[in-house]
């Protein structure tokens, strides 16, 4: 016990020896104090909880720092499921006494079972609703309430209290009495149970006394008593009947009445779970699904790209192809001055790999350099007079024996190579005429009277174009 | 004979988990030796007086 003025140690005097306060009254407080404690103690050990909490708040009206009172006030509280109270209680304590206390443990038992912390707020939560339901005349909602929470919390004595009061409400005396009967095994001196109890006894008992009754009258009029001599004889009036029928009619019912049970409770739940199965099945294809034509969807812009890439990659190829075309010219070209210079003779080889260069102009279309076009337009200045008189004489020998068909393109040549031959012209015109070519032998005809007007070749085409004319008016 | 309604009057709600704070700081914790230690402060202040 320390000073209440300088917080030394007090002595068995009746004043402190440290600064002399007169401590007569504050220690006689302190036994007041102790003297409730102890008391509560008492009557907690016996389950008097309702008495135990008296006396401990009674302590602690006097020695609010009596931590032992407070805890046990507090393990009092958590007992009748007042976790809350409980709490507050060992907090207080715990502030009052930092270390060495076992209000310390109390608050970690609590504090580090989070879901234990879960299940006492769920319950209080739903103990509030359900007296919500109780003042909202739901009682039927309030009973369901706090049968919950009775599930949660067994301890729980107002609930229990509540729930009975519900149940004397509806005068179900029996299930009153069953949660009264609970309340008494965890609070045996509860004021408002034993009032409760009282009561639900008050209505049961007259009951049992008419059964009592007509059970005693029913068992005296069963048995007959009569004096036999100095012997009673009982004798029953009703001898039992053979049950057998009863017996089966019973079982019948009771098998229709499982069949029932199983057709109509436990096949609908059996349903349902091969349902819930079917739909947690459905479920899992339907995610795969969906996977699956994600990566369709993913492999298909995939393909696009590459169908493009593959497309650009083409255009790439014909370009280089157009490249290699152009090459190729070069190189017909280069072939064909080595072979002017080697062997000027050769024009006819020379005017292949001329054609050559022509025929990949006409496919490659593109443009070649200057220093090409100059070499190709010198070669062929050079060569042309050859390969056009060669051409001419290979026409002119065709046409000459007949063979037009031969005889055409060597002068379609000739002409190209030396536009100033206008016999080559003359007899192409004429080898068209030959094989019924009308209208090249026209076009040709004409070609000759306005490139060598004045000439007799002109004037024999002029002969023949009005031949042509009369002929196609015939 | 029980009144329900009279009796339903005497329940009143739980604390939560949440006001267990609340109820601490609002918990009236003067004692009997608290109000002594008044009282004979007070009487010392009349003496000096």
């Amino acid at each position: 016990m320390i000073c209440y003025q300088c917080g030394c140690t007090l002595s068995e005097h009746n004043f402190c020896t440290n600064c002399g306060a007169d401590v007569a009254l504050y220690k006689r407080i302190i036994y007041i104090s102790n003297r409730f404690y102890n008391d509560g103690l008492e009557r907690a050990s016996v389950r008097d909880l309702t008495g135990a909490i008296t006396s401990l708040r009674q302590s602690l009206k006097f020695d609010k720092n009596n931590v032992e009172a407070r805890n046990l006030l507090g393990l009092v509280y958590f007992e009748t499921g007042e976790v809350v109270a409980a709490l507050s209680e060992w907090v207080i304590s715990k502030n009052l006494r930092p270390k060495k206390n076992i209000a310390d443990d109390y608050i970690d038992m609590i504090q580090t079972n989070q879901n234990r912390l879960d299940t006492i707020n769920q319950t209080i939560k739903k103990y509030n609703q359900a007296l919500t339901y109780c003042n909202q005349d739901s009682l039927d909602l309030a009973v369901i309430q706090l049968k919950k929470v009775l599930s949660l919390n067994p301890k729980f004595i107002r609930a229990h209290q509540l729930l009975a009061l519900l149940y004397i409400n509806s005068e179900e005396w029996e299930r009153a009495k069953r949660e009264l009967s609970k309340c008494l095994e965890i609070d045996t001196n509860n004021t408002a149970t034993l009032r409760y109890l009282k009561e639900v006894d008050e209505m049961l008992m007259p009951e049992e006394g008419v059964k009592t009754t007509t059970k005693k009258q029913k068992k005296s009029e069963e048995i007959v008593k009569y004096q036999s001599g100095n012997e009673t004889i009982i004798q029953p009036v009703n001898m039992k009947e053979g049950k057998g029928v009863t017996s089966l009619l019973n079982l019948g019912i009771g098998l229709a009445i499982g069949i029932a049970i199983a057709f109509f409770l436990i096949l609908p739940a059996r349903i349902q779970s091969a349902k819930a199965n079917i739909d947690e099945e459905l479920r899992k294809v339907s995610e795969q699904s969906d996977a699956k034509t994600a990566t369709i969807d993913e492999l298909q812009q995939q393909l696009n790209e590459l169908t493009e890439a593959n497309s650009n990659l083409e255009q790439d190829l014909s370009a280089y192809m157009g490249t290699d075309g152009t090459l190729r010219s070069v190189d017909s070209l280069m072939k064909a001055a080595d072979t002017y210079l080697t062997n000027p003779e050769e024009v006819t080889v020379v005017a292949d790999y001329l054609e050559e260069i022509e025929a990949d102009a006409a496919e490659s279309e593109s443009d070649n350099s200057e220093a090409f076009e100059s070499l190709y337009n010198t070669l062929l200045a050079l060569v042309g007079p050859g390969i056009a008189e060669s051409y001419y004489n290979d026409g002119y020998e065709a046409y000459r024996q007949e063979n037009y068909e031969d005889a055409i393109p060597n002068l379609e040549k000739a002409f190209q190579y030396d536009a100033t031959n206008g016999e080559a012209l003359y007899n192409l015109a004429n080898a068209y005429y030959r094989v019924g070519d009308m209208e090249k032998a026209r076009e040709t005809y004409l070609q000759i009277i306005q490139l060598f007007p004045g000439t007799e070749k002109a004037s024999k085409s002029e002969t023949f174009l009005e031949e042509m004319e009369n002929e196609i008016q015939d | 004979m029980i009144n329900f309604e009279e009796e339903l009057k005497k329940f009143h709600p739980s604390l939560e988990v949440e006001d267990a704070e609340e109820a601490i700081y609002n918990q009236d914790l003067t004692d009997m030796a608290d109000l002594m230690v008044k009282i004979v402060k007070d009487a010392k202040k009349v003496e000096e007086e």
